[in-house]
């Protein structure tokens, strides 16, 4: 009896410790550099829906059949618990080898030391336009390489408002003329078709809207660079529009979700980026959808510029540096990756992925778009304050509490500078 | 240095068989051996992150850079934080009016189960099954469709001439539809209230009946107060859940505790501030709050049963 339970007491030890270590235990494999029978495995990640979802498996697959040596496993979620997910494996020190990046959040993160400097690495940014490359710098060092550029635009499906009798608009517009054309389209509408979603929710289009007005949004520094009374102005905008059919109600919005109101065929307008159009595409089924530029109330000054609308940025602490900065590189200047995504990331970045893809039908709206506004276009931004990504969620939490009437619009902007300050204090 | 004398008086005058001492020994390595795996979880899942997140508590975290020691300022600053307060009274409806509803649900269907019935394991596994995957992310995916725009729960009321619209826009109707979904998912304190009705006496009830005692009388006087220690438990641990309330908030908010804040509740609040806005040291001073909070209102639970709660064998 006794010698049966002192084995199973080795045994039960002996088992619980070999777990416990299994635990604890780094993976003791190196494999820095992999070969096509043993090759190395990078993570990637991005955000999206299933068309981009479709097209950067292919992309995956493209890059592992050119290079054997490497297998990359991709996985995606949505935008808003994407970045959840990067803060708490941020946290245990377990980000993806490389990752779809958003400009918002990369100071966060690279101030904080947790991406790596691309500039160690061998990425070749010769087809980049210069003055693009600094939004994906901080401090002298490049944390990420932009994919392809994006500019605001007001989205319309033209067989919408031609069905309702209303005729295209050109995007020569003030925000007055744009208020109008919305509140037309609602009043046609019948109920079933909105003019368009609360435009004054966004963060970028203030944003736009603060440089038509030739107001900076962040002081170099990391403060805000406007008063509560711009933000007042703003949300002004569209006061008498809430709760008419001129904008899609918060209520019907939210049920909508993951889906815009605009691809859910509920809108027939989107202020919002130019590279939606094939999402927008495939969640609502239309033919064809048009581009225009945001109204101004100055018509010289759009405030458009060109933003990279997605950055490739690698972990820190990845182990395949060299495969990672591969994976990157060919994600940014292969002409047949170009070829896949076509408009959906936005325009190309890299003149070399741009010239090898042929943009047809709507893709090449969206070129065609940016074309159009080139005259218009001011430097990129830089990368904004740290912490960007909360004031930007909490803008648009803000608004849709404006538009369930749970706020009126000082009580907002109260609100928003709030949240505000007391986060550039927490990150002074 | 009264106890040593009185240490060694006991091995003195209780000597014990070597041979039974080492047997005992090794019993109780190997039951620590056995314990190991669980203690060891412990302490490293448990015991170790609930100090660490106490020291952060009074720090400022950002999850990237080193703690700052702050002191009280977290907690100071949670009550003039309009969410946090938000959060609070999202919970405390969902708590006082979900928490009540379920378990008088359960009791209910217990007792319909109780009796002899032909089918009676079906009808039990049935009424058990939504427990088993309520809190599981795809019925929250299910519900958030079914009381959406249009669903099933719209167009059944619209049959009847209510419309509502759908709930799940709606910052009025969420709470009713979170209460509906927890209530739906009475299982398991109903196997429990079921357990407690099989344990009392028959015979209670057949002299009740003899004395001319109808149903209504027949629960006041014997099912409640046979039942009440059953009761008590159930009681805590539901209103002890319903303060953890999660998964469900998040996935019909799109975790974001919309709309218009109405499924804020306490937990997702204190998620979204630690891994939304890399607040860990706020989002840990929140984490014991709400430990506190429930200690105090299971130490009132405690204080209260005295007088509602009957042990048999108590003397009264």
């Amino acid at each position: 009896m006794i010698d049966r339970r002192k084995f199973l007491g080795t045994v039960a030890l002996g088992t619980a410790s070999a777990a416990f270590l299994a635990a604890c235990g780094q993976s003791s494999s190196p494999a820095q550099t992999g070969s096509a029978e043993n090759p190395v495995t990078i993570t990637y990640t991005w955000w999206g829906n299933d068309d981009r979802a479709e097209r950067t498996r292919k992309a995956i697959a493209l890059f592992e059949s050119k290079n054997p040596d490497v297998k990359v496993n991709g996985n995606f979620s949505d935008f808003a618990g994407y970045w959840q997910k990067r803060a708490t494996e941020a946290a245990g020190g377990g980000l993806p080898d490389v990752m779809q990046w958003d400009l918002s959040y990369l100071r966060d993160y690279g101030q904080r030391n947790q991406l790596l400097d691309l500039g160690t690495v061998k990425i070749n940014t010769d087809a980049f336009d210069k003055s693009l490359l600094p939004s994906g710098q901080i401090r002298g060092k490049t944390y990420g390489i932009p994919t392809s550029t994006n500019a605001f635009a007001v989205y319309y499906d033209p067989a919408k408002l031609s069905s309702l009798g209303i005729a295209e608009p050109d995007g020569s517009w003030n925000y007055k003329e744009f208020n109008a054309f919305l509140t037309e389209v609602g009043a046609k509408g019948n109920g079933t078709l909105f003019g368009g979603t609360d435009y004054t929710g966004i963060w970028w289009n203030f944003n736009i809207w603060l440089r038509q007005n030739n107001i900076e949004a962040f002081t170099d520094d990391g403060k805000l660079g406007f008063s509560k009374d711009d933000l007042k102005k703003w949300w002004n905008l569209t006061a008498d529009l809430r709760g008419t059919a001129a904008i899609v109600g918060e209520d019907k919005a939210t049920q909508l979700l993951p889906k815009s109101p605009f691809g859910s065929n509920v809108t027939a307008t989107e202020v919002t980026w130019d590279n939606f159009m094939a999402g927008y595409l495939a969640d609502s089924g239309a033919k064809e959808l048009k581009l225009v530029p945001v109204p101004s109330d100055d018509p010289d000054n759009l405030g458009l510029f060109l933003k990279p609308s997605m950055l490739m940025v690698a972990s820190a602490k990845t182990k395949n540096k060299d495969a990672a900065a591969r994976f990157i590189d060919f994600m940014v200047n292969d002409p047949e990756v170009g070829q896949i995504f076509k408009t959906s990331r936005g325009v190309p970045a890299s003149k070399t992925q741009r010239d090898g893809t042929t943009f047809e039908g709507t893709d090449k709206l969206v070129v065609d778009y940016e074309k159009s506004i080139e005259k218009y276009l001011k430097d990129a931004p830089e990368p904004p304050i740290v912490g960007f990504g909360t004031l930007e969620s909490t803008f648009k939490r803000v608004t849709q509490d404006l538009n369930y009437g749970k706020l009126t619009v000082d009580g907002a902007a109260d609100a928003w500078f709030k949240e505000a300050e007391d986060l550039i204090k927490q990150n002074a | 240095m009264t106890q040593s004398p009185t240490l060694s008086r006991r091995a003195a005058s209780a000597p014990t068989p070597p041979r039974k001492s080492r047997r005992r020994g090794a019993d109780t390595r190997a039951g620590y051996t056995f314990l190991l795996p669980w203690l060891l979880g412990f302490i490293a899942l448990t015991v170790g992150p609930m100090i660490s997140s106490l020291y952060l508590s009074f720090t400022n975290y950002n999850l990237f850079d080193a703690p700052k020691w702050i002191g009280f300022d977290n907690y100071a600053t949670l009550f003039q934080d309009e969410r946090f307060l938000q959060s609070v009274g999202v919970t405390m409806q969902y708590v006082v009016f979900g928490t009540p509803l379920k378990l008088a649900a359960a009791l209910a269907i217990a007792m319909l189960l109780n009796s002899k019935r032909k089918g009676q394991g079906f009808y039990r596994s049935a009424f058990y099954a939504p427990s088993l995957i309520g809190a599981s992310v795809s019925i929250a995916i299910v519900w958030k469709a079914m009381f959406g725009d249009s669903g099933p729960v719209d167009q059944g009321l619209s049959f009847f001439g209510i419309n509502l619209g759908g709930w799940v826009g709606n910052p009025n109707m969420t709470m009713g539809m979170m209460i509906l979904l927890t209530v739906w998912q009475f299982g398991a304190p109903m196997v429990i209230f079921l357990a407690g009705l099989k344990q009392i006496p028959t015979d209670l009830y057949e002299a009740a009946s003899m004395d001319g005692a109808g149903p209504v009388r027949k629960f006041i006087n014997i099912t409640w107060p046979m039942l009440s220690p059953v009761i008590f438990f159930n009681l805590l641990m539901e209103t002890i859940h319903a303060f953890q309330i999660f998964a469900s908030a998040y996935i019909i908010s799109n975790g974001e505790g919309g709309p218009a804040g109405s499924t804020l509740f306490y937990t997702l609040y204190l998620y979204l501030r630690g891994f939304s806005d890399f607040r860990m040291g706020y989002a840990s001073a929140m984490a014991w709050l709400l430990v506190i909070v429930v200690g105090i209102i299971t130490l009132i639970f405690f204080k209260t049963s005295k007088s509602w709660v009957h042990y048999s064998g108590d003397a009264k």
